[in-house]
């Protein structure tokens, strides 16, 4: 049974390479040129998936992006998985594995289909709100159960091997959709010298073409599509993107193409090759050229495999040489739809009937199906189909001119294909993407793109003109439109010309009557993904909703990933009627991107892995990886943490480098520190007015501390700030802080006071800082600089220019640990230099690198806060204990003046920043604690504040503790107790922040 | 060395430095790209390919922030650059080994040869009058040449800037994001770019244009 519905002549498919393929485990032939959807039907399967709800048998019902059935699972391996593809746009190839995701245990013999078969009173619309949201606790259980059934699909277990990444583009027109339309728009542009991106989600250009039969000046269509497209592709500034799918359409003409560089080929993209990529495309204007999906009618048993919509029939036929079954009942309601039963009756295949639901049809079409001696069945149509895993008979009426009930006798008819064409509905939903509101056209029987919000224009089918000739002329026009609006010149295009054929009037019919009422009648469906009845969209009307927003949210229709392409517009029909309103009163349908489901891998592109996010790296980071530090993320720079010794836990590695930093000396690289070099006349009065404290008096070559507070008075950010000319200073920031107050001193200078003359400049990179502390630092400096060291020439919080192991260098002396100390800063080409000669020289003095962890317990061993650890925005340089860092006296007012002296900011009883010394001097508190006064207060107790730092020491042989207290400033040696989840309550005493050197001798020595 | 090693004090308005060490001191210099050992690659990498990368390393980069209408300004940067500043948004201009960057209405970026670094610093403090100041960040960045057929398809996949020629010209400079960091990016032929990133982002950057590269082929050139 190879192929039993393959035709032996014709199709745009090469019989000379077959291809093997999976499907269900089972493996069939199909050629180079099938989609998977085409080989499957050559193959004669009809089941391709079980439905959502119902557990209802589903075969392949559309030939492209439509298709709500045939969502397939793909992979030959479990790193290849990929969930929600579309056999009818998947390209066959050799060795392509697929799977059905629904029907447990499988498709053929599904155990769920009970709940199909005892049917609609089972589960009406609303069945998940109404059955499983009570109780909630048991959610869990019945998604997971509802999950399985519902089968959606499932993503791979591994790491998916293929690189996908993105690119942008820009291009004066973008032309969306490769149909004539879009092809005669392209040439129109291109020839004009536009820069122009044509874009189609086919493997190749033509669209509607590929599968028509139609002659263009007397030669097949698809001639001039290859002399068209020969054209485009000979042009400089025209980029072809076949196997993209332009997928949304965004603000100020930025679109998103998912292009499929290689799904066509391989399970895996083959060596070197990019899988897929998103095309980012800046457009000056779009064309858009979708063309339209054909609608299927709504009548009873319209889901058994077998029921395909009319245009599918044709493309099968005619692009892929597969006629999907023996016996065709067609049914339609225009002239167009008569096309399926004459390429049937072609193919050599039955054409049972054709059954119209027109009185009396007279159009070419029509005419030639009665040459050909069909059975041309007028002014009836098919109510029910019998079958169920494939169709195998309809029942055909007589029915009103309206089409709203039957009025005759039911014959009973063989057939194993039901072709349905109820017309077309134009592909609006980019349009719609961008916040334009559909139009309902009574003419086109079918929502039309509304007043555009963009740089758009549309051409052919989605304007409801479908004929050749118009798609072409349309496309042209639009072509024009968009050289005028770009001021190009333009050059003529002549174009082919197609047999203009008669079509009449199609009928306005969505749904099919029964001789039952909908909601006794068999199944009429209107959305086959989430299984949406025209029963149940009648029950949401009767139970109250009546906007169709509501009525898709209440019955899910329009809710999967095929959004409702072949549904939508009939349900909106169905709840019309039920509601006694017009279409266009019962609202419009709107989509949102995406068109097609895009992969998860093409979001990504290549920010994943290594490349997720930047990481920051110092000058001397490879020594720091050689010598085994342990790794923290500041921002995005990777600092040292600590650099434990083979064998050493993470607290014996501080204890180690905090004795060997207050004993001897240890240094730290502290390079991500943000500097900002501030040169101009007014440089001082600006730090002034940006810092708390005062700045006017400090002489060049002193360094000073200072808090930046935001206007709210809060402190946000702090560092030391050094005078290094009359107009030139040189700003610290926290590491995490420097884009924020460089953006901060800018503000305030562009917007405040762009009066005073000051520039700012980052130089963070430019310095690598290594700072070495300890009472032996200076023993240790003087080895690498003649400089004269002594505290008389070079004292505390003096910054120096020297040459330091050859370099010169700025030293800075301040301390962030309370020891003696120096930043050596020099340009960062030579930070590993000095780096490695000061570990050179600073075996005899057992230097020792230390980490951000270590530098935390060495300055809160001195009190010093750390801003964004110790401060949370909510902390005011008073509460911080800090008064001595504001200065009221300054002339100009400085940020944050105002909002210290707020109410809130003045009153008793702020959390302000002490010292916690454990009772027990083991015990570390956890940080984030919340404190009590009485440990025996009910829950809730009243939390008097928390821990913002906490440690161990080693210098002290005790932990140590920074932490709010409400009052606590005016608390000292008073108890504090810190309940702990587990159930421990840690008693401290609070006392100053300074738990060591509290005069600060060791710094100054 | 004894004139370098002076307090600060002495110099007046603003402390400029000579920060190379010494001829013949020996001093390793280590560029931002210093440990992806480009040699190595250059040597044992692939020849041919689509995109050629070449770090123009240890260049003095000094950034100048003055006013473009005040002429004394103007016309001191032509005294010591023997260049003028381009006053057209988005250019750059090149003379010799001395090129000039637009950044912004009041900023460029100037790119000597690294030993003349000081020199011309010391020479602007000679000459510009008014309120200006001049940054050395010499330190902080670093030069990408990136050329060859492949270099705009590669670029298009770093930045969302227009590179077609009607749009980037050679001559062109902006500033943008380049992959999830940034780059001054400008285009000194048709073919060929000059990359101006950050010290701190330039192992990141690597290997993003390591990767986004592997399908045409890069060539490491020194």
């Amino acid at each position: 049974m190879s192929q039993k519905n393959r035709l032996g002549t014709g199709g745009r498919i090469d019989r000379t390479t077959p291809l093997k393929f999976q499907y269900n485990g089972k493996t069939y032939t199909g050629f180079q040129g099938d989609t998977l959807a085409s080989a499957i039907l050559a193959n004669g399967i009809d089941v391709v998936g079980r439905s959502f709800k119902y557990s209802r048998p589903r075969g392949v019902v559309a030939a492209g992006a439509e298709e709500p059935n045939a969502v397939l699972q793909l992979g030959a391996t479990e790193e290849t998985q990929v969930p929600n593809v579309r056999a009818t746009q998947q390209e066959l190839f050799d060795g392509l594995t697929s799977q059905a995701v629904n029907g447990w245990p499988n498709v053929d013999n599904d155990m769920m289909s009970w709940v199909g078969k005892l049917g609609g009173k089972m589960m009406p619309p609303g069945f998940y709100y109404k059955t499983f949201m009570y109780p909630k606790s048991l959610w869990d259980t019945y998604e997971s159960m509802i999950r399985k059934a519902a089968g959606l699909g499932r993503s791979p277990l591994e790491n998916d091997p293929d690189t996908y990444d993105k690119v942008n583009q820009h291009c004066d027109v973008l032309v969306v959709g490769a149909g004539p339309a879009g092809l005669a728009a392209a040439l129109t542009a291109a020839r004009s010298g536009a820069r122009v991106i044509l874009a189609d989600e086919q493997s190749e250009f033509g669209g509607s073409l590929l599968s028509s039969k139609e002659l263009l000046d007397g030669k097949p269509a698809t001639s001039w599509v290859k002399s068209a497209v020969d054209e485009l592709a000979g042009c400089a500034d025209v980029l072809l993107l076949p196997r993209a799918t332009v997928n949304g359409y965004h603000d100020h003409n930025f679109l998103t193409i998912h292009e499929r560089l290689t799904d066509h080929l391989a399970d895996k993209a083959p060596v070197g090759m990019v899988r897929q990529r998103l095309h980012r495309v800046r457009a000056k204007w779009v064309v858009l050229a979708t063309g339209a999906h054909e609608r299927p009618l709504v009548f009873s048993n319209n889901d058994v495999p077998g029921c395909m919509i009319a245009s599918a029939v044709s493309t099968y036929i005619n692009r892929y040489g597969v006629v999907p079954g023996s016996e065709l009942v067609l049914m339609t309601t225009n002239d167009y739809g008569y096309q399926a039963a004459l390429d049937w009756h072609d193919a050599q295949r039955k054409v049972v009937a054709i059954v119209d639901t027109r009185q009396n049809p007279q159009g070419a079409r029509v005419e030639q199906a009665r040459k050909r001696g069909l059975n041309v069945i007028t002014g009836s149509a098919v109510i029910e189909v019998q079958g169920s895993k494939r169709v195998s008979g309809v029942s055909v009426a007589t029915i009103d001119a309206a089409g709203n009930k039957v009025t005759g006798a039911v014959n009973r008819l063989n057939a194993d294909t039901v072709a349905s064409s109820g017309g077309w509905s134009p592909v609006i939903h980019l349009s719609s993407h961008t916040g334009s509101r559909p139009v309902w056209d009574d003419k086109v029987v079918g929502f039309v793109p509304g007043p555009t919000v963009q740089k758009q224009l549309t051409a052919g089918g989605i304007n409801g003109k479908y004929s050749i000739n118009e798609a072409l002329s349309e496309g042209v026009l639009a072509g024009l439109n968009a050289l005028a609006k770009l001021d190009l010149p333009a050059t003529e295009v002549v174009l082919p010309s197609a047999a203009d054929m008669v079509e009449e009037a199609s009928m306005t019919l969505f749904q099919i009557p029964h001789l039952l009422p909908t909601s006794k009648a068999p199944k009429q469906f209107v959305d086959y993904q989430t299984d949406v009845t025209a029963a149940g969209i009648e029950v949401a009307c009767r139970e109250g909703f009546e906007s169709i927003e509501h009525v898709k949210r209440y019955t899910a229709m329009g809710f999967g990933t095929d959004q409702g392409k072949l549904g939508n517009i009939n349900g909106m029909a169905v709840a019309a009627k039920a509601l006694n309103k017009t279409i266009p009163e019962t609202g419009t349908t709107i989509f949102r991107p995406n068109y097609t489901p895009v992969t998860f891998g093409a979001m990504v592109g290549r920010d994943c892995g290594e490349l997720f996010d930047p990481k920051r790296y110092t000058a001397m980071h490879k020594w720091h990886v050689e010598h085994g530090a342990k790794f923290e993320d500041v921002g995005q720079w990777k600092r040292g943490w600590y650099y434990p010794k083979p064998g050493e836990s993470m607290q014996e590695c501080l204890d180690r480098e905090c004795k060997a930093t207050r004993d001897s000396v240890g240094i730290l690289d502290a390079s991500t520190l943000g500097k900002i070099d501030i040169q101009g006349a007014d440089a001082r009065e600006f730090l002034g007015r940006i810092y708390t404290n005062a700045w006017a008096k400090l002489a060049v070559g002193k360094c000073r501390y200072g808090l930046m507070c935001g206007e709210d008075g809060m402190v946000f950010d702090d560092g030391v700030t050094s005078c290094l000319g009359d107009n030139h200073f040189l700003m610290t920031t926290t590491t995490g802080g420097a884009p924020r107050v460089l953006e901060w001193l800018e503000l305030w200078h562009q917007t405040e006071w762009p009066e005073l003359d000051v520039y700012f400049n980052t130089v963070t990179d430019h310095w690598s800082t290594l700072t070495i502390s300890g009472p032996n630092s200076r023993k240790l400096l003087s080895e690498l600089t003649d400089f004269d060291l002594s505290n008389e020439n070079f004292s505390f919080m003096d910054v120096h220019q020297c040459t330091v192991a050859g370099v010169p260098a700025r030293v800075f002396r301040i301390s962030f640990t309370g020891e003696l100390s120096y930043e050596i800063n020099v340009q960062a080409n030579y930070g590993m230099h000095v780096w490695e000669k000061l570990f050179e020289h600073g075996k005899q003095f057992n230097l020792t690198p230390y980490g951000t962890e270590t530098m935390h317990v060495l300055r809160a061993e001195k009190g010093f806060i750390i801003a964004g650890q110790d401060t949370d925005g909510s902390v005011h340089p008073h509460d911080l204990g800090m008064s001595w860092c504001v200065s009221d006296q300054k002339p100009f007012s400085y940020v944050g003046k105002r909002g210290m002296a707020r109410q809130d900011c003045m009153r008793e009883n702020r959390k302000q920043l002490v010292g916690l010394k454990t009772k027990e001097p083991k015990v570390v508190i956890p940080e984030g604690s919340q404190a009590v006064f009485d440990p025996n207060e009910p829950i809730p107790m009243t939390m008097v504040g928390h821990i913002t730092s906490s440690y161990y020491s080693a210098n002290l042989g005790h932990s140590i503790a920074m932490g709010v207290i409400k009052g606590g400033l005016s608390r000292m040696g008073e108890t504090v107790y810190y309940p702990q989840a587990d159930g421990r309550v840690i008693e401290a005493e609070i006392c100053s922040l300074v738990f060591l050197d509290p005069k600060g001798e060791r710094q100054n020595v | 060395m004894s004139d370098l090693e002076s307090n600060v004090e002495v110099v007046a308005k603003a402390a400029v430095m000579n920060q190379l060490p010494a001829d013949g001191s020996g001093v390793r210099a280590e560029s931002p790209l210093f440990h992806a050992e480009l040699e190595v690659l250059a040597k044992q990498g692939p020849q041919q390919g689509g995109v050629h990368l070449r770090e123009n390393k240890l260049q003095g980069h000094l950034t100048l922030r003055c006013n473009q209408n005040n002429p004394d300004q103007l016309a001191a940067v032509e005294t010591v650059l023997g260049l003028a500043l381009p006053i057209q948004p988005l250019t750059a201009v090149v003379k010799g080994d001395i090129s000039i960057r637009w950044m912004s209405p009041d900023e460029w970026l100037i790119v000597v040869p690294g030993e003349q670094t000081f020199d011309i610093e010391s020479c602007f403090r000679d000459v510009m009058t008014g309120h200006y100041s001049l940054v050395n960040g010499s330190g902080g960045q670093t030069i990408i040449e990136l050329w060859g057929p492949d270099v705009v398809s590669l670029l298009k996949k770093c930045t969302p800037i227009d590179f077609h020629p009607t749009q980037f010209p050679v001559g062109k400079v902006v500033s943008s994001i380049f992959a999830k960091s940034g780059a001054v990016i400008s285009r000194t032929g048709e073919d060929r770019f000059e990359l101006v990133i950050r010290r701190s982002f330039a192992d990141y950057l690597w290997l993003w244009l390591q990767d986004a590269s592997r399908e045409y082929g890069l060539v490491i050139e020194v």
